[in-house]
């Protein structure tokens, strides 16, 4: 398995919006659904998915809520709001075009 | 933003700020969770418990720190962490009362001076002026420098001239004040009367409670109109609510009551009535008279002083090149009250910044001192996730609640010390004393003290402690570092020696110069004297004859008052308020060489009372009246021009002026010298004449009886008072006490401002000298484990004192230098307030130079003791 990929700056936001707009989720299971549909190539650290998860819920992005998990334990799911939802198409817009841009710029021939 | 996420950010905030420890535990939770997630995980991998925790733990990356970025996450850790520091400080300070005490009672003490010296500056120097848009208001001066007229004015006949002309003022108002008798409303008293052109009220924008105030015109048709005080019309006429109307005696004339004015009015300086001033010109004299004058609302200040400067073009006299002898120009209105206690009242507010400042390095060296012994309480916080900028700012708190305290302390300690102040000084020389209070502005003044306090005594030692290598601190066994701040805190304690000598030296000079001042001899002998001035109104008093008549009566009856040795009365008494010069000249010199004298009226018997020794010739006495030969009494300087050889008695000289006839009169003795305008000022030259002789009512309406008893002079007042109701029942005292207070009166502001610098230099002696015991002590403290291995090396009690006390010798060395230095540029500023001593008078720099070693050495002692008697064993087990 070849190390993950450092995240690029700024772009863990859009990710975490992405995921929970699937279904809501708690800190671990993101970690995990992110390496999965990344097949392995992504990886937000343990250490900073947290307080990225705290700041867009201060943004008021995305909300928490406690409830059981699958296995009765007590965890804290996290799901996006509206003004979330609103933050995830304007960055998914924004992402689109920042890397078809660098694509381009990726993909010019060498003379 | 859309409304709903805006509620739901702020709801966040709010149980971020109110909920914060449930949010804590939230986190702990959500954390604990995910370790537990990840632990299990790794289990599953195959590892043992106890390595997978060890392998999440690092994973996740120090719990502890995620969990401050998880609560920065919710911006509102500034508010949050004030709270916490605050809390946190409190907590602190609590734990060591020692080192929180000293440091508060020091705060206290600075921070508490700092507040009265600025309560009463503010209310003396800054607060304005209760008039509507005071800073509108000017004084018009044009006038010279005089030791008599203490205020800036204007000849009153430049004044007519100058408010014809003018098109810069809305009003210009001239006025000056005298002392009325009032009668018929109670006891006869003396009030302060402002005699005011009819423009002043309208000047100053202030309307009366009741009736009206004065209008053109008013008091040229020779009818006589008052305006009183509300203090006057409260406390004499029992706030008669009908006194519009009626009547009112002052100085014996009938005067109409128009109007009463609002409470607290009673400008120019306690004034309880004013009347309509109506100038008079004479062609040969002119009347200096303050003049204010409100600006026109479309006239910049700088456009009116430039028609001023126009205007006094033409006005004689005036110097064109240099001005330093002169008030020339628009003064702000305050200039008036305040003008000469503004030099003093600077010197003040600087000498007790110097003790502010001392206070800030004392409690600067406490805070280092204490700061090497939390080396490793930063040194734990930092490793668990606190920034450099955080730690600095918690520390900073602790300073900031350390002089937020002390400044609490100060102001309460400010409340007591301010009425305190004011009671020491002289009475009288604190000018608008009813605008002194600790109000709003005063309280926002040491809270702004307190900050900049906290802050400059605080920041430098949490730089300094935050920018240690922490990571040596924290190894096991590993010291905490001590002697990185002793440089620091030697300087420290350097500048607050030095700025201790500065005060001191200043404080010295002025002790020295008032001693000086009190060591003078005035020319006259003030035990057991008692002095009665009288001022007797023109409108009974209408003629040389009758002011005579009651003179003579006076004099016969205190002169048969049991107890009294003699009785004389002199129309200029000495030290008093008022006197009159002239030219003489000696019969056949030629008239080329006039001399300055004083001419004086006294009465027979009035050298004896007044102790002034008879030098050569006789007194006055019953023979010299209008019918016999003219005389007079010349003083020893006056002689010694007559005559350098002293042979002046049947010598004829000439007194005329204006005020005499063209006769000569005879010398028929010779008094010393006295020092008639204070005891700082040189003798004056005075010629006396006896009172019968003299022929204008000028010379005689003033008089000061003095009474010389055998014994205590307090018991004779109330006779002496009987006597002059006897005589004129109508007639009050303008003052009566003793010859001795009218001495001390004038060496009371010396006296006073060398007091004052006094308790300042002593306070900061005494700060500085704690700061430098702190030093000391602690380094002593510090070094205790060497000091151990050199007394287990075998050096001697005597090698280790001299070590400690070689430390103070060198700060206490360089302190006394730099504050010499300092004192010697800075001593110059108190010329103006010394007599008799130069502001580099060596004695005193010397004296306390010394006087400052000696008590930075004496401050060395006791640690350098305490080192001495240091057991090796102890200090080698130490740590």
């Amino acid at each position: 398995m070849s190390r993950p990929t450092d995240l690029v700056q700024g772009t863990l936001d859009l990710l975490l919006l992405k995921i929970l707009a699937l279904e809501p989720l708690h800190g671990w299971a993101i970690g995990q659904r992110l390496r999965q549909v990344s097949g392995n190539v992504l990886q937000v650290s343990d250490g900073s998915l947290y307080p990225a998860l705290h700041k867009l819920e201060n943004e008021g992005w995305i909300q928490a809520e406690w409830k059981p998990t699958e296995n009765n334990r007590r965890a804290k799911f996290y799901s996006l709001t509206r003004a979330g939802r609103r933050q995830l198409e304007s960055e998914t817009a924004n992402w689109d075009r920042l890397s078809s841009a660098i694509t381009q710029v990726v993909r010019i021939e060498e003379a | 933003m859309d409304v709903s996420r805006w509620i739901s950010r702020a709801s966040m905030r709010l149980r971020a700020l109110f909920r914060g420890a449930a949010l804590d535990a939230e986190l702990d939770e959500e954390l604990g969770f995910h370790l537990e997630q990840l632990i299990e995980e790794k289990i599953a991998r195959g590892l043992s418990p106890d390595a997978a925790r060890r392998e999440a733990i690092l994973a996740i990356g120090g719990l502890e720190q995620r969990k401050e970025e998880c609560r920065d996450a919710r911006r509102v850790r500034v508010i949050e962490d004030v709270f916490q520091d605050v809390r946190y400080a409190a907590r602190t300070l609590s734990r060591s009362p020692g080192f929180t005490i000293a440091a508060l009672l020091t705060l206290a003490l600075g921070i508490g001076a700092t507040v009265a010296m600025f309560t009463v500056v503010y209310g003396v120097l800054l607060r304005p002026l209760p008039f509507p848009d005071p800073d509108r208001l000017f004084l018009v001066a044009l006038s010279p420098k005089s030791f008599l007229m203490r205020q800036p004015g204007m000849a009153d006949r430049t004044y007519v001239q100058f408010r014809e002309s003018d098109r810069s003022f809305q009003h210009l108002a001239a006025f000056t004040w005298y002392k009325g008798n009032l009668t018929g409303a109670g006891d006869p008293v003396v009030i302060r009367v402002g005699s005011v052109t009819t423009e002043f009220f309208d000047a100053l924008a202030v309307k009366p409670a009741m009736g009206r105030t004065f209008l053109p015109g008013d008091g040229r048709g020779g009818e006589r109109m008052v305006v009183m005080s509300d203090q006057l019309w409260r406390s004499r006429f029992a706030a008669d609510p009908a006194i519009v109307g009626k009547d009112l005696t002052l100085n014996r004339l009938r005067h109409s009551v128009i109007g009463v004015m609002p409470p607290g009015f009673d400008f120019p300086n306690r004034t309880a009535a004013w009347t309509p001033h109506e100038i008079v010109i004479d062609p040969g004299n002119s009347l200096l008279v303050p003049v204010l004058g409100r600006l026109d609302p479309d006239v910049t200040v700088a456009q009116a002083r430039a028609a001023f400067e126009a205007a006094i073009e033409s006005v004689p006299d005036v110097p064109r090149d240099d001005r330093s002898q002169w008030d020339i120009g628009l003064l702000p209105l305050k200039e008036l009250l305040v003008g000469d206690v503004r030099r003093p009242l600077q010197m003040f507010a600087g000498a007790v910044v110097f003790v502010l400042l001392i206070a800030c390095a004392n409690v600067a060296n406490l805070l280092l001192a204490r700061a090497s012994g939390r080396d490793r309480e930063i040194a734990i916080r930092a490793a668990l996730g606190a920034s450099r900028a955080r730690l600095v700012r918690q520390l900073l708190t602790e300073s900031v609640l350390l002089s937020v305290i002390g400044a609490a302390l100060g102001v309460l300690l400010a409340h007591w010390a301010v009425p305190l102040l004011l009671a020491l000084a002289p009475a009288g020389r604190i000018p608008r004393g009813e605008m002194i209070r600790i109000d709003v502005a005063v309280v926002a003044f040491a809270a702004g003290v307190a900050a900049i306090a906290g802050i400059v005594f605080g920041l430098t030692p949490a730089l300094r402690l935050t920018r240690r290598r922490f990571s040596r601190t924290l190894l096991p066994g590993g010291r905490s570092i001590a002697g990185g701040h002793e440089r620091f805190r030697a300087a420290l304690v350097i500048g607050e020696i030095a700025l201790a000598l500065v005060l001191l030296t200043g404080a010295g000079l002025l002790a020295k110069s008032f001693l000086r001042l009190r060591a003078v001899d005035p020319g006259f002998r003030t035990e057991n004297v008692v002095r009665l001035s009288i001022e007797l109104p023109d409108s009974t008093y209408s003629t040389p004859g009758r002011l005579q008549t009651f003179h003579q009566e006076m004099l016969s009856r205190l002169a048969s008052l049991p107890g009294v040795v003699a009785v004389g009365a002199v129309n200029w008494l000495p030290l008093g308020d008022m006197h009159l010069n002239g030219d003489f000249r000696v019969e056949g010199a030629g008239e080329d060489a006039p001399f300055n004298v004083d001419k004086t009226v006294a009465s027979p018997g009035y050298f004896r009372a007044m102790g002034i020794r008879l030098l050569q010739g006789r007194e006055f006495d019953m023979h010299d009246t209008g019918t016999g030969p003219p005389v007079v009494i010349v003083s020893r300087s006056v002689a010694r021009a007559i005559d350098p050889s002293g042979n002046v008695l049947g010598k004829r000289i000439g007194l005329w002026g204006r005020e005499n006839s063209r006769e000569w009169l005879t010398v028929v003795g010779v008094v010393d010298d006295v020092r008639q305008l204070g005891p700082s000022q040189k003798s004056h030259a005075a010629a006396y004449q006896p009172y019968l002789q003299m022929s204008r009512n000028l010379f005689l309406s003033n008089m000061t009886y003095v009474v010389r008893t055998v014994s205590d002079p307090l018991a004779a007042i109330p006779a002496i008072r009987n006597v002059l109701s006897s005589v004129d029942k109508d007639q009050p005292a303008a003052s009566i006490g003793l010859m001795r207070d009218v001495l001390d009166s004038a060496t009371a502001e010396p006296g006073f401002y060398a007091r004052l610098l006094g308790t300042f230099a002593a306070l900061a002696v005494l700060l500085a000298l704690i700061g430098a015991y702190g030093v000391v002590a602690y380094s002593v403290a510090q070094r205790s484990h060497e000091i151990g291995l050199r007394r287990a090396l075998g050096a001697q009690d005597r090698g280790i004192l001299w070590m400690v006390i070689r430390r103070v010798v060198s700060l206490g060395a360089a302190g006394v230098v730099l504050g010499a230095i300092i004192a010697w540029l800075a001593s110059r500023l108190l010329e103006t307030f010394l007599f008799e001593v130069t502001p580099t008078d060596p004695a005193t720099f010397i004296a306390v130079a010394l006087t400052v070693f000696a008590a930075a050495v004496l401050a060395g002692v006791i640690p350098a003791r305490r080192a001495a008697r240091v057991d090796p064993l102890v200090a080698l087990r130490h740590e």
